[in-house]
């Protein structure tokens, strides 16, 4: 409990770290969200600069991160300059989008990546091994933004999935069932790009995790005792196995709200992808510190989620010097 | 012993993928600047060794292409127009290695004909010299990238597993720092403080170590993950026991442990690092224009018209494909022949 | 006579008041516009549209971005409507209009027994208020500049309930393209917010459909957050076409979020919108190959109204270090023959080709063709010429060094860079091909593409660049639209901002011509100026013209009384009238 505590009192101050390093390298980069009404010949300059002001975008740093501290406590996570509404209107409806794309994404690779990487390890140089490595150096290979433009053109050549978006066009007439399944295939592409791209980490890491493990004397000397490779691969070799892949899971709940968003952005979907691409390229930057405020706390309760299963699997950690 | 085997084969390839960006010079027909404003879009050069006769030759010929009229990227051979290659020919002047200047190409053709082995991209120039000169700046940039990450993940994930407590609960949160940062808005500021005459190589390269130095969290994570189980292990203490300092103990038993995961990590974060100029290069933050590199090559697919039509532009992503599958077997074999010096201590 | 018999009165004026009523809506059916010069469609069916970003909200008075505009059109109505095809002024809201012999009063006559979209009758007090709103200063509302003439705002005043008059404190020629896309807001709606000085946060996204109201052929009915909106027929609405039908035939425009082109062009392929706008050169080639398939109609309409160019920086204020840069400027970019000689060196066809496959013209002054009512067609347009440019160059004394490398009289080799933005990658492609163009005649740029922010803020306010390569699209035909960019203390001055006074004689020159043609009333001596303007523009070259982009759009086949026009919205001007071809009367979903 007091462990809790303490990991709970650093998360606090952590965040907070991450609020105020956002705001520093906003400040440094050149540029602001109205900079570009200045290219309209039909906007004066002052009334964008007055617009400016009205934004408080003149006040110093710490005016304006104390400001936004106000607007945190009443929940408003600050002001978003492009829609006029408070940043955490905006970001609810789309992280939860976002989070019904990644969470099916980040089961389904584990539930295919667990078994390919033991697979491989157990028949090491065997077929499904040179396939493995041939399959996941190509997935490597290929550029996230170009797998999701393959598959989505793929999609729309075959007619075989949607080309984008979340639901079809008139789909709130449906029934529940129908909306169901019609929500189910729009998913299917984002998440097998989604999939796809971190197949090759996982696939890879859980191989070299088992091949460490079963060249540990102990694994061999199980062989030699005549203990049947299976009990000796799940029983002995998958637990030692487990630390890395412990910490890579860690690091995919973690990433759950800010991995997809390229795909998002390539199959229109609905999630907080295309908003924080255009809040970024527009210095929108309270919405920016929004959403990586939001990422930050489920990256924080993934590692905390990480640790606590460490010491779970892994007898040999002890928990005071888990800091 | 017989796991040196497994080395050369992989090693071999490397070498040779690496000595041939280097002397790009030597293998490219072009210059990677070079615009043919008649040819964009060319597909590769089909190479002729039957003439127009129909009479066999050894050296293959290269016929002249004409552009349909009012149809952009479609071309048509005219027979009429075909050219022999030429080999070992003088052409312009490059220097390989910063030292040795020559004029010697390995190919060459003599104009108006163009010699397109993987076609043109949408200026004219030539995808193959452009492949190899990229070659040279992607794989340093991915090679720089990768080991900043490693190392530097090696030395604070060590350290934060083996020393537990308040330096654990530091290195940790600060990966958690690290991995949450926009830290695109730092590579913004970073080069709009960079003179504008500053190489598009130079900045670029100043980018990617910067991601780099940045990228050092996902590594130091898995690696304290694995310390702070080995650090425990009976020999590990047994060591201590005898007087073993912290350093010896972190440098001889615990970190070759680590060995496996690191050369997983680094074959892995090479093809992204260089992968990740794709996104860079939309952002303004990739090599400039002219200079190629891989993934500014690549990202002329994220064009719906380019990607569907233009099969050739792919050819570093078949590059790259050969680089990693080759990285991987030489990580392979060097954790094979790491863990078999580990483990008999 | 009341006071003796007050049931005869009240019957009276029981009477009358029905009378007037029935006098009043037989007027409004007479004064409902007539759709003129279309097709007689029937109701029924929904448009689906895609659009490239988000809207960011349904305020008129706030929005600033395309989308947003995009979608507002269809709920608002303005007084004067610019006619998108002809380029003329028409009536709208206001169905006639005198102009004082001074020209400094318009008088508006408005149309009688309009409603809101909720049925709320429309008055001179909703164009007071909404006027008040757009010229507020507090409020900052973007519209506020396009209604300031002379330093001054425009002065409204009611004279009754369906006129009012409006006061410049200048003439100001084509003043009624003045009102165009001027949204006029609902009083009753608004009015409360005004006083409270929320209305700038007024009509965001989220706001429920029962609080907007507009003029405009549709009304708000449903937003989903990253998704779509979907506009409903306005009941209420007040033009009919030929065979007195009620306007619009569409029930329904659902405008969904694409977030880039590529992904406008596939969705428009599978058949998911109906209407596709500015489809890039490229993406028009590969929908050409599938035209013949039937469903769907490409149009090229050829020039629009953008222009892209390549200017150095001539800005006399200069971030303090920046001593060569200074010197660039005094030993190069301020030479006139300089300019033109790089002018000469472009190859303007290989942009065209390569850029645009072909779909865009090359441009030698920004007045595109486009524009056929104010472009100086004696504007010469040579054609590339590197001995012409080398002649230019050697009259001021430039020289060349063994291997080609242009020396400047001193002995320095020229070489710069352009900045340009990464995320356009046509104006990219053009600093490219300039780039090996300028090769040819030994000079060394260096093309830096910035991300878009970067690049503004290196033009707009640290001036810490060496040329840069950027596209204008003027919003209207007409010259006035244009102004900051010509005048020299204009806000668009790119190549030299912040400067009080002209720093050359030309650009004086520009001044007074284009404040004489502000206020100058024939036309005729408004387009003599205009042509003068655009002469020394194309002599002293602060802007070097590059090329126009076509504009190019797709619709279905089934989609009837579609006209694309050359100014925004290109497709959706006409929406009251569009409807769908079939028996169904349109898509299902």
């Amino acid at each position: 409990m007091k462990y809790l505590a303490h990991r709970v009192l650093q998360s606090f101050f952590l965040l907070v770290g991450v609020s105020v390093l956002s705001f520093i390298f906003v400040e440094l980069s050149p540029g602001n969200y109205f900079d570009e009404m200045r290219l309209d010949p039909r906007i004066s300059s002052e009334t964008v600069s007055r617009l400016r002001m009205q934004y408080g975008l003149d006040r110093p740093l710490p005016v304006r991160y104390a400001r936004w501290l106000d607007s945190v406590a009443k929940g408003q996570f600050g002001f978003s300059f492009a829609y006029n509404a408070p940043v955490a209107s905006l970001l609810w409806p789309r992280a939860r989008n976002t989070l019904v794309l990644t969470g099916s994404a980040t089961l389904l690779a584990w539930m295919i990546a667990l078994p390919l990487g033991i697979l491989s390890a157990a028949r090491r140089n065997g077929l499904v091994d040179h396939a493995t490595l041939l399959f996941t150096a190509l997935l490597l290979a290929i550029p996230d933004l170009l797998l999701a433009l393959g598959l989505l053109l793929f999609a729309v050549r075959t007619a075989l999935l949607p080309a984008g978006g979340m639901m079809a066009v008139g789909s709130e007439e449906m029934g529940a069932w129908d909306q169901t399944k019609n929500l189910a295939i729009h998913m299917i592409g984002p998440v097998l790009v989604l999939v796809l791209a971190c197949l090759p980490t996982l696939v890879r890491h859980t191989r070299a995790a088992m091949v460490d493990a079963l060249n540990l004397p102990f694994a061999r000397a199980a062989r030699t005792h005549g203990i049947s490779p299976r009990r000796i691969l799940f029983r002995h070799a998958f637990p030692v196995a487990l630390n890395p892949l412990i910490s890579l899971f860690a690091l995919s709940i973690g990433s759950l709200l800010s991995a997809s968003l390229l795909t998002e952005v390539v199959f229109s979907w609905p999630g907080l992808g295309p908003l924080l691409l255009e809040a970024i390229l527009g210095r929108d930057f309270y919405v920016v510190t929004g959403a990586v405020v939001l990422a930050s706390v489920f990256l924080v309760c993934g590692t905390l989620l990480g640790d606590f299963l460490l010491i779970a699997v892994d007898p040999r950690i002890r928990m005071e010097k888990l800091a | 012993m017989s796991k040196g085997k497994h080395f050369v084969v992989p090693m071999v390839c490397v070498a040779a993928v690496h000595l041939v960006t280097f002397l790009s010079g030597f293998f490219a027909p072009y210059d990677y600047s070079e615009q043919d404003r008649h040819l964009p879009y060319a597909p590769p050069s089909t190479l002729h060794f039957r003439d127009a006769q129909g009479t066999w030759h050894w050296r293959p010929s290269v016929c002249a292409l004409v552009e349909r009229p009012e149809q952009f990227g479609v071309y048509e051979e005219d027979r009429t127009r075909c050219f022999p290659l030429a080999f070992f020919t003088r052409g312009y002047r490059y220097s390989a290695f910063w030292l040795i200047q020559s004029d010697r190409h390995l190919l060459a053709v003599t104009p108006p004909a163009k010699i397109f082995l993987l076609g043109s991209d949408g200026y004219g120039r030539d995808e193959l010299s452009r492949l190899l000169y990229g070659g040279r700046l992607s794989l340093c940039a991915g090679l720089l990238a990768a080991a900043s990450s490693v190392g530097l993940g090696l030395l604070l994930g060590t350290v934060a597993g083996y020393y537990g407590g308040w330096c654990d609960a530091i290195v940790m949160r600060c990966v958690e720092l690290f991995l949450a940062l926009p830290w695109l808005y730092l590579l913004f500021a970073l080069r709009a403080f960079l003179p504008l005459h500053v190489s598009p190589s130079q900045a670029f390269l100043l980018l990617i170590a910067v991601l780099g130095i940045v990228g050092w969290a996902r590594p130091a994570r898995l690696i304290r993950g694995i310390v702070l189980s080995e650090k425990e292990r009976t020999y590990v203490l047994a060591a201590r026991m005898f007087g073993g300092s912290d350093f010896y103990l972190m440098h001889q038993h615990i970190a070759p442990r680590t060995y496996g995961l690191l050369l997983t990590q680094a074959a892995l974060l090479v093809p992204q690092y260089i992968l990740a100029e794709v996104t860079l290069s939309f952002l303004g933050l990739g090599v400039a224009e002219p200079v190629p590199s891989w993934g500014n090559m690549l990202a002329a697919l994220q064009q719906y018209d380019v990607l569907v039509s233009y099969w050739w532009i792919w050819a570093p992503g078949f590059a790259l494909f050969l680089v990693c599958i080759n990285y991987w077997r030489l990580a392979s074999a060097m954790q094979v022949a790491a863990e078999g010096t580990a483990h008999w201590q | 006579m009341v006071a003796r018999s007050p049931n005869l009165a009240i019957a009276v004026s029981i009477c009358l008041c029905l009378l007037s009523q029935f006098a009043g809506q037989a007027q409004s059916v007479s004064e409902d516009v007539v759709a003129n010069g279309t097709e007689t469609g029937h109701q029924g069916g929904r448009l689906s549209v895609s659009l490239r970003s988000e809207p960011k909200t349904l305020n008129p008075v706030t929005s600033v971005d395309v989308s947003s505009r995009e979608v507002i059109a269809q709920l608002t109505a303005d007084l004067v409507h610019i006619n998108r095809l002809t380029l003329q002024t028409e009536p709208a809201l206001a169905k006639s209009w005198k102009v004082s012999p001074d020209g400094l009063r318009y008088t508006l006559r408005l149309r009688h027994g309009l409603r809101f979209s909720d049925g709320h009758p429309f008055d001179a007090d909703d164009v007071v208020f909404s006027f008040r709103v757009y010229l507020d200063e507090d409020i900052h509302s973007p519209q506020r500049d396009l209604l300031v003439v002379g330093n001054k705002p425009i002065a409204v005043r009611k004279v009754d309930p369906y006129t009012v008059v409006f006061e410049l404190s200048q003439p100001y020629a084509a003043a009624d393209r003045l009102f165009d896309s001027v949204a006029i807001l609902p009083r009753h709606l608004l009015e409360e917010s005004y006083k409270s000085g929320k209305l700038a946060r007024a009509w965001g996204l989220d706001t429920p459909p029962l609080q907007i109201a507009g003029l405009g052929p549709f009304r708000f009915k449903e937003y989903v957050a990253g998704q779509r909106i979907t506009l409903e027929r306005n009941p209420y609405y007040w033009k009919v076409d030929r065979d007195d039908h009620r306007l619009p035939y569409l029930d329904q425009i659902n405008f969904f979020f694409v977030p880039n082109a590529d992904a406008e062009v596939i969705r428009f392929k599978a058949g998911d919108s109906d209407v596709i706008n500015r489809i890039s050169a490229e993406d028009y080639s590969n929908l050409e190959k599938d035209q013949s398939a039937q469903t769907f109609r490409l149009w090229d309409l050829g020039p629009s109204l953008e222009f892209n160019f390549l200017f150095f920086n001539l800005n006399t204020a200069l971030p303090a270090q920046s001593s060569t840069l200074a010197r660039k400027q005094t030993a190069w970019f301020r030479k006139v023959k300089f300019r033109q000689a790089i002018s000469l060196a472009i190859d303007r066809e290989a942009i065209t080709h390569i850029v645009y496959r072909g779909r865009g013209t090359p441009l030698w002054s920004p007045v595109t063709p486009a524009n056929r009512l104010w472009m100086n067609t004696a504007i010469p347009h040579p054609e590339r010429s590197l001995q012409g440019a080398r002649s230019l160059l050697q009259s001021e004394g430039f020289s060349w060094k063994q291997d080609g490398t242009l020396l400047d009289p001193t002995g320095v080799p020229v070489e710069f860079t352009i900045i340009t933005s990464a995320s356009n990658a046509q104006r990219t492609k053009m600093a490219t091909l300039i780039q090996a163009d300028l090769k040819d005649l030994g000079i060394q740029a260096e093309v830096v593409p910035m991300e878009f922010h970067s690049v503004l803020d290196r033009i707009f306010q640290t001036h810490d660049y060496e040329a840069a390569i950027l596209g204008l699209s003027g919003g209207d035909v007409d010259p006035n639209s244009d102004m900051n960019v010509w005048l020299s203390t204009g806000n668009d001055h790119v190549w030299d901002l912040g400067e009080p006074h002209p720093s050359t004689s030309w650009e004086a020159e520009i001044d007074q011509l284009m404040e004489k043609q502000l206020s100058t009333r024939r036309p005729e001596e408004r387009k003599a100026q205009y042509d003068r303007v655009q002469a020394i523009l194309a002599e002293q070259l602060p802007i070097i013209c590059l090329a126009s982009p076509n504009i190019l759009v797709g619709v279905k086949s089934d989609l009837g009384n579609f006209k694309p026009a050359v100014l925004d919205p290109h497709t959706l001007w006409n929406s009251p009238e569009l409807f769908f071809d079939g028996q169904e009367g349109g898509r299902h979903p």
